[in-house]
């Protein structure tokens, strides 16, 4: 038992030193740093929209910008951005990015948007990944007739097209956002248990998990300890990958009526409104889908680095 | 003495590498001549598969060949001469790439890879391969082609190569494809054949077989070859004339038995003691103290100064290039300047022994934390 | 023979999964609030009335039984009546399944014959100008939501330069008097171009993006193979190099990351259909679950695992094709 200790806390040590020396080498990659720096302020603004809706019920934005939620009645409505003009009138400073068909900020929207999508991708994606870590550390580690049941169940999920699996889940339990949450968090699973069973399968063949088994130590104990820790990298990396992924199919969803339900503002539902007033009013399909696009991009860019400095096997 | 097929002057490759620049091969010199089997023998890491890529000019970025001259058979394939800002640059002389692909590469001087698993390609089949470099090094039409690429499977005793011929080489064992490879080697009919450590990553038993027949191929062929590789025995079995490198220099040059018998620098010597022979114990091989440094941050002076037993003062200052120290007419160069002719002074300089434990040490430590 | 058996193989393997998929569906189904009979008969219907067809289409037997005979009757080709269209399944699938295959076919197309050789150009090129651009361009790609790529193409080509139909997709074999403007069999094909070119870009821009992602790492790693240089080292051209002894080996992973990308092109299909009103599978499915058409819903699931299952099947079958280890090692 003292040796099996010991070698823990060295290979802990080392994960430490390790860790810290990836972060930093992280930062040396400018497009990973500017990555970092865009998700930080979205999740800002994401978590400010956030403390303002549940908890304040819009004070903040009414006090300092508009109502995200309320009929603007005083300003026009399909507003083009400043500087711009259109059949509606001309673009004002107050509404730099124009307004929506009811007269609302387009700027205050996309703001109040964006914390669906933050919401989004931490929520399913850490469901997706703890369900889906623990699957693929069970099947990989016991094998077996428990590793054929889960993996054929994995694969099945798999097997289904994402939006038709979440549509078809969303039909039978509701159109709520948290059934987007959960139907997302469920396609989330098979990619993760796939990714560790695999990571799994090598590292049991590994000495120092082979030694903790001889001394005796509880397969449980071996898991946590031993294979789940040194799968680290590419789940992480996996991750960062999976949050713009999982963003992208909720607006996709919310786009086709399924998940944030009006007024409350999401990027994908935006898009959908503004679908019906293209040719008037072209600013506002740009914006949600540019929100979109920015988001999205700078998790798959952290990913790329993450991968780059984490585990170069990982290359592909 | 007839111009060598091959010479190779001063010849210098570098990597450059985030943590500097990394002299793989730096300086060396050799000639190959018609008929011989040269050996070019060195721990890993020496340099020595770095300078056979430099002779076929395959050194891939970040690596580059920065200086030197290859002649073959007295023409220059690669010479470099200083550019108008005083920068080297190749010169005109050297055969441009689409020359030197056309009329060296396969055609002239051919090459056997170290890994045989590695270097074939597993979607195609040995046939097809084999025949494509025949077509293009032979300018033959595909069906003489095939015949000759069976004919050659046969003469390197892979069994019913008409029946082989269609196989991928997934199909084949270790020492099978390492005889597809010399198949590609001496189907093209080269005057030169490069061998980067053919045989190192076979069973012994194989090796042997695969030594045995590139014998009888280049009695027969008279192809000269350069042999690559780490294993005395092998050089002892097979070479004519063997050069012996550490860290990208050489260090002795001699005829085989010259170099056996009456051996002229320390490492050489360090080498041979090291390797098992039927006539002595393990008790009575000496290891060589220490790891090689890596060409990234070479000793200074003598490059085996820190691991050699006659180091004395004057080798943490002279980097001596190899030079004739033989005494009979067989030409034998070395670069350790204990020999009269390098006029150094070794003789009164202080003998630094004990220190070479230290960085023996501190090698220790480097190898540890690699 | 030994593909053939290969094939075989991968099919029976493909056997589970297709139950999978159908069952999950079937489970989901059911738990969706109402029964059918409540939407077919409309919400003024009395209990009785109710009961009484739940009786005679079978809906108050377990579901486990019900399970088994949807099972038994999709098997003879049957898979129920749309209680919104008021036709078979079937048929109705069968007339939206062609638009869809035709709308796949077509992005897959544009996503291979632009990855492929941007790849390619980006490895060999590597850390060049154009390895930049069009890494930044996949980048861009793969993190562009596909349906609003529809709604820009339309703004621009649709709307300011009215260039291009943004409503609909011509089929190629449509009668000709029912396209509008056409006279010859040619006018029809010509439109079917036109009207495939907005919805293809859209729905395989993420595609190409993907694959021209791996494409450039594949070629990079195959590039640097032994048996590359060894090809070089006989004297072998740089152009023949790519072309011929690290391309297929670079296609490898590119044939998975394919088959992988099916799910995304099926469910991008559901949005691309959307945006440009095209009337494929992918409105049919939103369709039948907008109106509880709980028969829909299941065929159009099933159809939709089926297509995936065919579509594995072909990359895998791509990949035994390219890689001569795979059947050999099958066969052991």
């Amino acid at each position: 038992m003292a040796a099996e200790t010991e070698e823990t806390e060295d290979q802990e040590y080392e994960s430490r030193v390790g860790a810290s020396y990836m972060l930093s080498r992280l930062l040396q990659d400018t497009t990973a740093r500017i990555s970092l720096i865009l998700i930080a302020i979205i999740s800002g603004m994401a978590l400010f929209a956030f403390i303002d809706a549940e908890f304040l019920d819009y004070r903040l934005a009414e006090t300092y910008l508009y109502h995200p939620l309320r009929n603007n009645a005083g300003t026009r409505p399909l507003l083009p951005p400043v500087g711009l003009s259109n059949q509606f009138g001309e673009g004002v400073l107050a509404h730099p990015l124009g307004t929506d068909t009811r007269g609302r900020d387009l700027a205050v929207r996309l703001l109040y948007g964006s914390r669906i999508a933050i919401q989004i991708a931490l929520v399913s994606t850490t469901i997706g990944v703890v369900v889906g870590t623990t699957v693929g550390a069970v099947s990989g580690y016991y094998g077996g007739w428990i590793d054929d049941v889960l993996m054929r169940f994995v694969e099945i999920l798999y097997s289904i097209p994402f939006l038709v699996l979440v549509i078809a889940f969303m039909a039978a339990f509701g159109r709520e956002l948290i059934y987007a949450m959960i139907g997302v968090s469920i396609i989330s699973i098979p990619i993760f248990a796939r990714l560790i069973r695999s990571e799994v399968l090598s590292i049991r063949e590994e000495t120092y998990v082979e030694a903790a088994q001889a001394a005796g130590v509880k397969d449980r104990n071996i898991l946590l300890r031993h294979v789940i820790p040194n799968s680290f990298a590419p789940v992480v990396v996996q991750t960062t990958l999976q949050m713009g992924t999982n963003i992208l199919i909720v607006a996709g969803l919310s786009f086709l009526g399924f998940g944030a339900q009006p007024p409350t503002p999401s990027w994908g539902q935006m898009l959908s409104i503004a679908r019906n007033y293209m040719l008037p009013a072209p600013w506002f399909s740009v914006w949600p889908g540019l929100a979109i696009l920015i988001t999205v991009m700078a998790f798959n860019i952290l990913g790329d680095g993450l991968r780059d400095t984490l585990d170069p096997r990982l290359e592909n | 003495m007839t111009t060598p097929l091959l010479s190779v002057e001063n010849l210098q490759t570098q990597f450059e590498t985030a943590e500097g620049t990394v002299r793989a091969v730096d300086g060396i010199s050799f000639d190959v001549h018609e008929g011989e089997i040269v050996g070019l023998v060195g721990e890993s890491g020496a340099g020595k598969s770095v300078a056979i890529s430099s002779v076929l000019r395959l050194v891939e970025s970040p690596g580059e060949i920065v200086g030197g001259e290859i002649r073959f058979r007295g023409e220059t394939l690669l010479s470099f001469e200083e550019g108008p800002n005083g920068e080297r640059r190749q010169s005109p002389e050297s055969l441009s790439n689409k020359e030197f692909r056309q009329r060296i590469r396969g055609r002239e001087i051919a090459t056997i890879f170290q890994d045989p698993m590695e270097s074939l390609n597993p979607v195609f089949t040995i046939g097809s391969q084999l025949q494509e470099f025949i077509e293009i090094n032979r300018e033959l039409p595909p069906k003489d082609a095939r015949d000759v690429a069976i004919e050659t499977l046969r003469e390197v005793d892979i069994p019913k190569p008409e029946d082989r011929f269609d196989d991928y080489p997934h199909e084949f064992s270790g020492g099978m494809r390492q005889r597809v490879l010399i198949a590609m080697a001496i189907a093209c009919q080269p005057s030169l054949i490069l061998a980067d450590e053919p045989t190192t990553a076979l069973d012994v038993t194989v090796e042997g077989q695969i030594l045995n027949l590139v014998s009888n191929l280049q009695e027969e062929y008279g192809t000269s070859f350069v042999w690559v590789t780490h294993d005395l025995a092998v050089v002892a079995d097979i070479c004519d004339r063997v050069n012996v490198m550490y860290l990208g220099q050489m260090a002795e040059q001699a005829d085989v038995h010259d170099l056996f018998d009456n051996t002229k620098h320390p490492y050489t010597e360090a080498l041979l003691q090291s390797v098992p022979r039927p006539d002595k114990t393990v008790e009575s091989l000496t290891p060589i103290e220490g790891v090689m440094p890596e060409a990234i941050n070479p000793p200074s002076g003598c490059r085996f100064h820190p691991r050699c037993p006659d180091a004395r003062e004057v080798c943490r200052e002279v980097n001596p290039e190899p030079r004739n120290v033989s005494d009979t007419d067989n030409r034998h160069n070395a670069a350790c300047v204990k020999h009269d002719v390098f006029d150094v002074d070794y003789e009164h300089s202080t003998p630094i022994q004990s220190e070479g434990d230290e960085f023996g040490e501190d090698l220790q430590v480097t190898e540890g934390s690699r | 023979m030994s593909h053939l058996r290969y094939t075989i193989k991968r099919l029976l393997q493909a056997i589970p999964v297709l139950i999978g998929i159908t069952s999950i569906t079937f489970l989901l189904i059911n738990a969706m609030p109402g029964s059918p009979v409540e939407v077919m008969l409309g919400p003024t219907a009395s209990e009785e009335l109710i009961a009484a067809a739940e009786e005679r289409y079978g809906f108050n037997q377990p579901i486990h039984v019900r399970y088994v005979k949807y099972i038994l009757a999709a098997l003879g080709g049957d898979l129920g009546r749309s209680i919104h269209y008021g036709v078979p399944v079937t048929t109705k699938i069968l007339e939206r399944l062609p638009v869809t295959l035709l709308l796949l076919a077509s992005s897959f197309a544009f996503a291979l014959s632009v990855a492929i050789p941007l790849g390619i150009v980006s490895a060999r090129r590597r850390n060049q100008p154009v390895d930049h651009g069009s890494r930044v361009v996949s980048l861009i790609g793969v993190s562009t939501p596909n349906f609003w790529i529809g709604l820009l193409l339309i703004i621009v080509f649709g709307y300011h330069l009215q260039v291009l139909p943004s409503n609909g997709l011509v089929m190629p074999l449509t009668p000709i008097s029912e396209v509008e403007g056409a006279t010859s069999r040619l006018d029809v094909l010509v439109q079917t171009v036109r009207s495939l070119i907005m919805p293809t870009i859209a729905l395989g821009t993420l595609q190409m993006a993907a694959v021209s992602r791996i494409e450039r790492s594949s070629m990079l790693e195959v590039l640097g193979r032994d048996y590359i240089n060894l090809a070089r080292a006989f004297g072998v051209k740089e152009s023949v190099i790519t072309r011929k002894h690290a391309f297929r080996n670079a296609q490898l992973p590119v044939v998975t990351i394919i088959g992988l990308q099916l799910t995304s092109a099926l469910g991008g299909a559901v949005l691309t259909e959307t945006v440009f009103n095209i009337n494929g599978m992918g409105r049919l499915i939103i369709q039948a679950v907008r109106t509880q058409d709980y028969a829909l819903i299941m065929g159009t699931t099933l159809f939709f695992g089926v297509m995936f299952v065919i579509g594995t099947l072909l990359t895998d079958l791509t990949y035994a094709y390219l890689d001569p280890r795979v059947t050999y090692e099958g066969e052991d």
